[in-house]
């Protein structure tokens, strides 16, 4: 799943309307909206930290996220010399309260170039060569908590600068800007489906352990033991019919048991 | 290659740093405090970020050299490792490195000066008795040098110390600099081995075992002693012929004089290390080999590992003297 956080109605709309997004009626303490197929998702979470560390955690609680899925902060920030409408990945993010820094992981060509960020707790226009916000910080101390660091970005859209201060932003121009840059952020979310792809291949379940686990009982430490076996049943015996074997064992440990020293007696092949 | 450089400002003007970064103009730079707000950071997939790592440089403060483990000497009764480098641009998949840290990136070290300075204090406290440096645990040594200078600035303080040794290890064939100039005795260039189709398998993007050979043979045809790693052994069911291949291939051809040293040993990790390459590469062969828990360990059984250890002994003893042979009897 992918979800935007944007903390705007002017800067979630363009996205809405571009991923055919409907609001969740049944939550109301901050606007989410979802994809038909719930593929995507995006929260309005307001201004400022405290809000968007509650709406991230908010979202997470209401949509079950997992390791595999993409948190991205998309919005309008502001910057020394950087023209309107350019957009930026951040790659480094500080919190001007406390000088907290995190390090966005670009492991891929990414779609934009990328620069610094400061979170600011009040609006400024005391611009440096630095991108301007008041919600990035708390987005992503908060994301990387509950998802995979690689998986996890901000990207902006300058809205202001020293020679356009925020006096001139208003919510359409904003609007504007944002479906200005759709693209890039199809772009960057086709660049992470693929890492995303790949966590997800290392996180789920083996084939038939859901079955296993509603066949037979099995503590939790034996749950991770099941799973580990299954994945060694389908390299060292993929041809063999694993449901078969067990089909008559009365227990979780005695399934254990038959898959272990069955495993054990083939024959190691390392290569093909 | 390096398409993000991250630099601690305690260093980003030591002119090792802006020679690295004059080399990679299009890189995007990224200052920081230290090291460990990136490379430690936890919710960070190792397996994800080996697709694209970037290059840290930054400053070693302390444990510059460290004392070795007794069962990895190689003839000497003073052993230390030193690693300018943290992490490998190879990707074994039995590499322990995976386990050992959050991140892919490669952290470069670049205050050489502090690590000789470390190795001179090492060499005073052991008189002129000899100490063996060993370079390559954390990373390969020579896989980099082109970028990093490595052997150009730690060889001629070993040539100046030839109470000194330094070992080399790598499976890199990056060896232009060491044939550049004349050989040193005090220095080792061990280089690792798998059988060709295990390698195939689990040495991704590192050289394939020919092109090693060539590197070994180059480089004795240049006078530089080198040494044999054969260290992590592998298990597979054809394991006899698979490894009695790959030591016709090289006895067949390296010269026996210049073999500083040969060690093996089998296959291991501790079990923290395993559990966690175990999730990142879940269906990965090696995670589903014949393997044993042994006093927070994992490994091969006994009787699997000392088979092993007892086949490639008596091959490898057949070629070379036994004060030259360093097998490690670790166990699991």
């Amino acid at each position: 799943m992918i979800h935007l956080f944007c903390a705007l109605p002017c800067e979630a709309e363009p996205l809405i309307q571009h991923f055919k997004l409907s609001a969740i009626k049944e939550f109301d303490l901050f606007r989410i909206y979802q994809s038909k197929d719930k593929e995507i998702s995006l929260t309005t979470t307001g201004i400022g930290k405290l809000n968007t560390a509650a709406a991230v955690c908010f979202q997470h609680a209401c949509l079950k996220t997992s390791a595999s899925d993409i948190w991205l902060n998309i919005g309008v920030a502001g910057h020394a010399n950087l023209a309107l409408g350019e957009a930026r990945l951040v790659n480094k993010i500080t919190d001007e309260h406390d000088n907290a820094t995190w390090y966005p992981q670009i492991i891929f060509n990414s779609p934009c170039k990328s620069t610094h960020l400061i979170t600011l707790d009040k609006p400024s226009t005391d611009y440096q060569d630095a991108l301007y916000d008041m919600e990035a910080s708390a987005f992503y101390q908060m994301a990387i908590r509950l998802g995979t660091a690689e998986l996890i970005h901000c990207l902006k859209i300058i809205s202001d600068n020293t020679a356009q201060n925020t006096a001139t932003v208003n919510a359409d121009k904003v609007k504007k800007m944002i479906s200005a840059q759709v693209q890039t952020i199809e772009k960057l979310i086709d660049c992470l489906k693929p890492l995303s792809a790949e966590i997800h291949s290392i996180t789920c379940k083996p084939a038939h352990y859901q079955h296993f686990i509603e066949e037979w009982h099995f503590t939790k430490s034996e749950s991770i033991q099941l799973s580990r076996l299954l994945r060694q049943w389908a390299l060292r015996l993929p041809d063999e019919d694993v449901m078969q074997l067990v089909t008559n064992n009365k227990s979780g440990k005695a399934v254990l048991k038959t898959l272990r020293s069955t495993i054990n007696n083939s024959e190691f092949i390392i290569h093909d | 290659m390096i398409s993000t450089i991250y630099i601690e400002e305690e260093i980003a003007n030591h002119p090792r740093t802006l020679a690295i970064l004059k080399r990679f103009p299009d890189a995007t730079k990224i200052s920081c405090q230290r090291y460990g707000e990136i490379f430690n950071r936890k919710s960070q997939n190792f397996r994800l970020q080996k697709k694209q790592p970037a290059l840290i440089l930054a400053k070693k403060h302390k444990g510059l050299a460290l004392p070795t483990p007794k069962q990895y000497a190689i003839g000497a009764e003073y052993n230390y490792y030193f690693s300018h480098m943290l992490n490998c641009l190879y990707d074994c998949r039995y590499c322990f490195l995976q386990g050992m840290f959050q991140s892919a990136h490669y952290i470069l070290f670049v205050n050489y000066e502090d690590f000789t300075e470390e190795m001179t204090s090492i060499l005073n406290q052991h008189n002129n008795e000899p100490v063996h440096f060993f370079s390559g645990y954390d990373c390969d040594s020579l896989a980099l040098d082109p970028v990093t200078g490595f052997t150009s600035a730690f060889l001629p303080f070993f040539e100046s110390n030839p109470q000194a040794l330094l070992e080399l290890r790598t499976k890199s064939t990056q060896i232009r600099s060491l044939l550049k100039r004349e050989p040193i005795k005090n220095c080792v260039i061990a280089f690792s081995f798998t059988p060709d189709k295990i390698a195939r398998t689990l040495e991704h993007k590192a050289p394939d075992i020919n092109k090693r050979l060539q590197s070994i043979l180059d480089l004795q045809e240049a006078g530089w002693q080198i040494g044999l790693r054969f260290d992590p052994l592998i298990y597979t069911k054809d394991f006899a012929i698979e490894y009695s291949e790959l030591f016709k291939k090289i006895f067949s051809k390296i010269n026996p004089q210049l073999t500083h040293s040969i060690s093996l040993g089998a296959f291991r990790l501790p079990k923290d290390y395993f559990r966690k390459l175990e999730k990142l590469y879940p269906d990965d062969i090696l995670f589903s080999s014949p393997l044993a828990e042994e006093d927070n360990n994992i490994g091969y059984p006994s009787e699997i590992r000392n088979d092993m250890l007892e086949f490639c002994t008596n091959i490898i003893t057949q070629h070379i003297p036994a004060e030259k042979f360093f097998p490690c009897h670790e166990t699991v």
